[in-house]
């Protein structure tokens, strides 16, 4: 009985210590000085295991801590629910503005109505719920990969066989990158979609989908578009390794450090910016001053932009 | 009178003929499916499609290898698929160009697996907690403790050594195939020809038994997490290589698919029974339909059933093989 | 009863090789074992020379198998100490014990299914038991070739365990407890799934053991095996030690009267009815390569033995009337009627119960209650809609407990933690709540000790009395004899006799049980 009792305490005691080890990594910002009130903005992330999203969640707390704002975040870890519950829990903690970053487009949409019902300002980053918010920042998936095909259809001229690469099928951002793609095959009608398959957004699954591309149609292949950079460079791996690469374009969105340097290498041929910074500094501000009631922007849209060899050095750190 | 003697039931002679056929029921079915895309597409049956197959499926086959090992003991292990993960992080992050010599990546990435692995032994051998809901827990920890490592983000610009292990090529052969054929050769002695390996059928066919015959069960399933641990530390420093980058999402629901191939395979979920080739033409299988699916470009959507109707059909023609007393 | 079985040979083996009076190889003092407070063990001794065979007697529940898992390392004691040819065991682990040269036939036959005989043999004791050591299949299976060929069992030693029948897998697990050259060898009910034949063997083996010097723990229920085989004979009452003495000062009577602590009369009821009108006949019922061509029938009132060898089909054709193996030849009726039994819900339809010999694996349900176990075939009659009436279950469940004087401390104790007695009335107790018109009993006593068997007994007389007709399958001829109204004999799948009882012995059983 003594024994059982020591060890619930000194766990409930390592508990503790856990929970405030973890707790100071994450808002490291000392108590409010000198102003008294400082506005609180909940955010809650589609997951942050995504690199663009914590590219953009970094942007805002660079922007937060310049503005001197305190934000909470929350990673949703893809879950809809799991976001509404965490919106309501903002609403129960009064904050004085939320921004969602959503998981999906109807799901994630109660917790929008729970937000403009509590008469807390909510801001949506990155992509839409189908219940309009007080304000949406992000760019539009649809012009991204008109953007990428349309580099490809130059490329090509006009004429050619393509391959698409999928996220995983359902996904708002899949949908509409694939509505993107398929406007511009429609424009020119000698470009041929010879196959299409989700490579889930991860680079080992594109890279076995591009291995058994090959085998299926060895040298009629002349572009890939991937609707991530991760599957992008799976693709790339696969024709270098298949010595195919030298004439085979391969195009995708989203321009991470590692696209990046790939774009660098010459390895893969464009990949188009999202502007993670842009996203992130403009919800906050937008967020910052819904709360005090200033004017506002009801819908920021940030343009997209491709990158290659050429204009490469813009976008390098 | 001695003719008395024998013992009527099954004295092995006619049963181990039932067997054998038994056996080869999965090979039989992977042939068959393999005739069938054939005839189906040119594509398929080509020297070059056949080691893309093999080289896709080796890095499942190691994990496969591993859980199997930990189901023949009666246990699970759900968290492979997380030290993927953080040993892929753990040696991306000492592979980098220009650092340290390519042993030393490969090195603290198996160890850093062999840790983990010996925590779910540990704790699973100390505690009454079932080992699904050990590794479970574990499970979650290794993706939190891969992203704290990477900060989320993936870590590239590898060595060309480091990405030559998993990704380059030896007279021809992917090096993945060549890792797979000698893992396989030792994950099928240890579980034939050592002591332990025997141990670790007695220890899932009957705990007591294993028990009253001497045998240290702490022991033997301490080595067999510790095992697992260490084969999913080369699987993730080979996808790395594979790659080229360390992803703290890498090897998400790996596990599922590696206790798949081990129980096509013909591993029995309770303990007891199982072996490395039926793990790994289990692992052939799941490769092969998924490749011979892409190459007659099924929709993704059909592509999710097919799998699954040929999972639970595989199962089902292997339970047929077992005699139903 | 009180002579020994003639088929067995017709000496006392104990008498073929005189004791010696050497030291004793094994010595127990003071040894006591409690199990969360509850005293299982309570300041136990016991002295065992080397070359005798020493009977360990006592009930279920006396405490014969926890001292045995004390002596072999499985549990560990909470006072009292092991002494083991000059070492202190007390407090060592089973590896070391066994390596010291103790082995253990186990009660519950622990043997791995999917490994071969010779693996199962030396398992634990391959290259000494060193985990990272390499194996040599090749010379476990000769040496275990070896070793079956000297005992005269005719088991192929690279088959998988899980092939062979439950008689032959005890013979591996005797086999297993020699190979370990040990000094001591402890069998805990090594014949209850041999046939007399491979009794006989297991016997001759002890005889050999004996010359060689080693020591021989025996534990039976089988009262004609402890007078045949052993030398001396310690008797455990409710886990107390009572006494020790040589097996021939001991008589069936008084033995009983020290294990029980009570006298109990004679062990057969005598019963007066006369068997009434035919419940089951049975015409040319076979199943190919089980057996073939079995003609009876069975009346209200009346007990019909079936006796043969192990295999011979005994088990195979109550399945088959059960509808868990469904016969592919002949014809049943049931009252005159015709009927197709290929299911056991048909059988249970047509009033027939089945209480089978594995009652372990198709009896009851082990962490489930008396009660629940009890009104588990028949739980729809307790229920209105999908609700179970509480109260009209247990109220039945109560009724049948003190029907059939089930000893648990309420109808809500798991059925694991009951008597193996106990657990076999509950198995009764379920079938009986059904009311069949035809019982089948395969080995109900299997395991049971005496008390509990004169209970199963008196309860097969009442049901009896009550008009039901019973099949009752048994290895024990005794126990045939004295409770059966005719016997029916079955020899490799074919029947040989029907005898009456009254007429019949055990030789002439045995002697149509043998016929080709």
């Amino acid at each position: 009985m003594k024994r059982i009792q020591l060890t619930s305490l000194s766990s409930l005691f390592f508990l503790s210590v856990l929970l405030a080890a973890c707790s100071q990594s994450s808002t490291s910002e000392k108590s409010a000085d000198g102003e008294g009130k400082k506005l609180v903005v909940g955010v809650t992330m589609l997951s942050m295991q995504n690199e663009f999203i914590v590219n953009v969640h970094d942007a805002m707390v660079k922007k937060a801590e310049a503005d001197g704002v305190e934000l909470i975040t929350v990673d949703a870890e893809r879950s809809a629910l799991k976001q509404v519950e965490q919106v309501e829990s903002f609403i129960a903690q009064k904050v004085d503005a939320i921004i969602m970053n959503p998981c999906e487009v109807e799901a994630s949409s109660p917790a929008v109505t729970k937000a403009l019902a509590a008469k807390i300002p909510i801001i949506n980053v990155n992509s839409e719920t189908s219940a309009k918010p007080t304000a949406f920042v992000g760019s539009d998936d649809v012009e991204s990969a008109r953007i990428a095909m349309k580099y490809i259809a130059e490329k090509l001229g006009g004429k050619g066989n393509v391959l698409m690469m999928h996220g995983y099928m359902g996904q708002a951002a899949q949908i509409k990158r694939e509505q993107g793609a398929r406007e511009i095959l429609k424009q020119y009608p000698n470009l041929k979609l010879l196959a299409h398959q989700t490579g889930e957004w991860d680079r080992a699954k594109g890279m076995s989908l591009m291995e058994n591309w090959i085998q299926s149609y060895g040298s009629q292949i002349n572009a890939v578009f991937a609707q991530n950079d991760e599957m992008g460079l799976g693709a790339v791996k696969a024709l270098t390794d298949a010595g195919l690469k030298d004439k085979v374009i391969v195009v995708s969105i989203d321009a991470i450090p590692d696209g990046l340097q790939a774009v660098k290498k010459g390895t893969l041929d464009a990949t188009v910016f999202q502007n993670a910074e842009e996203q992130g500094s403009k919800a906050v501000e937008t967020a910052v001053k819904a709360a005090k009631g200033q004017a506002y922007g009801k819908e920021t849209l940030i343009p997209f932009q491709l990158v290659t060899k050429e204009n490469l050095t813009k976008f390098l750190k | 009178m001695e003719k008395d003697f024998t013992l009527i039931k099954g004295d092995g002679y006619g049963v181990l003929h039932m067997r054998n056929i038994g056996k080869y029921v999965l090979l039989i079915v992977l042939v068959a499916i393999c005739i069938a895309l054939s005839m189906t597409t040119p594509r398929f049956f080509t020297i070059q499609n056949l080691m893309i197959i093999v080289t896709q499926v080796s890095i499942n086959a190691l994990l496969a290898f591993g859980v199997t090992f930990v189901i023949i003991t009666g246990g699970i292990d759900l968290s492979i698929g997380s030290i993927v993960a953080v040993t892929g992080v753990v040696a991306a992050s000492f592979a980098h160009a220009d650092t340290y010599p390519v042993i030393v990546p490969i090195g603290v990435g198996l160890l850093a697996g062999l840790l983990f692995g010996a925590f779910n032994g540990f704790v699973v051998t100390r505690t009454k907690v079932p080992p699904f809901i050990v590794t479970l827990g574990t499970m979650t920890i290794g993706r939190g403790l891969a992203l704290i490592l990477s900060k989320g983000r993936p870590i590239s610009n590898l060595s060309d050594s480091f990405n030559f292990i998993g990704g380059g090529k030896v007279l021809g052969v992917p090096t993945l195939i060549i890792i797979l054929v000698v893992f396989f050769g030792i994950c099928t002695v240890i579980l034939k020809k050592t002591v332990i390996g025997r141990y670790m059928y007695a220890v899932g066919g009957n705990e007591q038994a294993a028990k009253a015959s001497g045998i240290q069960l702490s022991k033997v399933k301490m080595v067999v997490y510790t095992l697992c641990g260490g084969l999913a530390a080369l699987a993730g420093i080979l996808l790395t290589s594979r790659i080229t980058t360390g992803q703290p999402n890498a090897g998400a629901g790996f596990e599922l698919d590696a206790i798949a191939a081990a129980i096509i395979g013909g591993t029995s979920t309770s303990g007891g029974a199982g072996t490395m080739i039926g793990t790994l033409l289990g692992a052939l299988l799941i490769g092969v339909i998924s490749n011979g699916l892409d190459l007659l470009n099924v929709t993704s959507y059909y592509q999710q059933v097919v799998m699954g109707v040929i999972i639970i059909g595989a199962v089902v023609l292997n339970s047929l093989k077992q005699p139903s007393n | 009863m009180t002579k020994p079985r003639s088929f067995l040979i017709n000496i006392r083996y104990a008498d073929a090789v005189m004791a010696s009076p050497q030291d004793y190889i094994l010595q127990v003092r003071g040894l006591t074992k409690l199990f969360a407070g509850v005293v299982a063990l309570d300041n136990v001794q016991l002295n065992v020379r080397m070359g005798e065979v020493h009977a360990l007697m006592g009930e279920n529940g006396a405490g014969k198998s926890t001292l045995m898992k004390l002596l072999i390392g499985l549990l560990k004691p909470d006072s009292g100490e092991i002494s083991f040819d000059g070492n202190d065991l007390t407090t060592s682990h089973v590896r070391d014990v066994i390596r010291q040269g103790i082995s253990m036939i186990h009660q519950e036959m622990l043997v791995v299914p999917e490994l071969t005989v010779a693996q199962n043999i030396f398992l634990g004791r391959e290259a000494n038991g060193k985990l990272f050591s390499w194996l040599n299949d090749r010379n476990l299976t000769e040496q275990a070739a070896q070793l079956l060929k000297q005992m005269g069992v005719n088991i192929r030693p690279d088959t998988q365990m899980k092939y062979l029948s439950v008689a032959q897998m005890q013979m591996v697990e005797i086999a297993k407890a020699i190979s370990n050259n040990a000094k001591v060898i402890i069998m805990d009910e090594p014949t209850s799934a041999l046939s007399d034949k491979e009794v006989a063997m297991l016997f001759s083996i002890i005889i050999d053991l004996k010359k060689k010097g080693v020591a021989i723990i025996y534990i039976s229920h089988k009262m004609e095996e402890i007078f045949t085989i052993a030398d001396t004979i310690t008797v455990l009452r409710d886990g107390k030690y009572i006494a020790t003495k040589p097996a021939a000062e001991f008589d069936i009577h008084t033995l009983i009267t020290m294990m029980v602590g009570r006298e109990i009369d004679t062990l057969f009821p005598i019963s007066t009815i006369q068997p009434g009108k035919e419940v089951l006949s049975v015409r040319q019922l076979s199943r190919k390569g089980k057996f073939s061509d079995i003609n009876f029938d069975v009346h209200e009132g009346e007990v019909l033995g079936i006796a043969g060898l192990m295999g011979a089909g005994r088990t195979e054709i109550a399945c088959a009337i059960y509808g868990l193996d469904p016969a592919d030849g002949g014809e049943l009726y049931i009252k005159g009627e015709k009927v197709v039994i290929n299911a056991p819900q048909d059988a249970i339809q047509h009033g027939i119960g089945y209480v089978s010999e594995d009652r372990k694996q198709f009896g009851f349900i082990p962490r489930l209650s008396v009660r629940e176990n009890i009104t588990l075939a028949s739980l729809p009659k307790y229920a209105k809609g999908l609700l179970v009436q509480a109260k009209s279950e247990s109220e039945v469940a109560d009724a049948m407990m003190a029907d059939l004087r089930i000893k648990a401390s309420s109808s809500n104790q798991p059925v694991v933690q009951l008597s193996g007695g106990n657990q076999q009335k509950v198995v009764i107790g379920k079938i009986l709540l059904s009311s069949p018109s035809l019982i089948i009993l395969d080995e109900p006593t299997r395991g049971i000790d005496i008390g509990a068997k004169a209970e199963i007994y008196k309860l097969i007389n009442q049901l009896k009395e009550a008009g039901t007709a019973i099949i009752l399958i048994s290895s024990e001829l005794p126990e045939l004899l004295g409770l059966s109204d005719r016997i029916l004999v079955v020899s490799q799948g074919k029947q040989t006799a029907v005898l009456l009882a009254k007429e019949a012995t055990q030789e002439t059983i045995m002697h149509y049980a043998m016929e080709p």
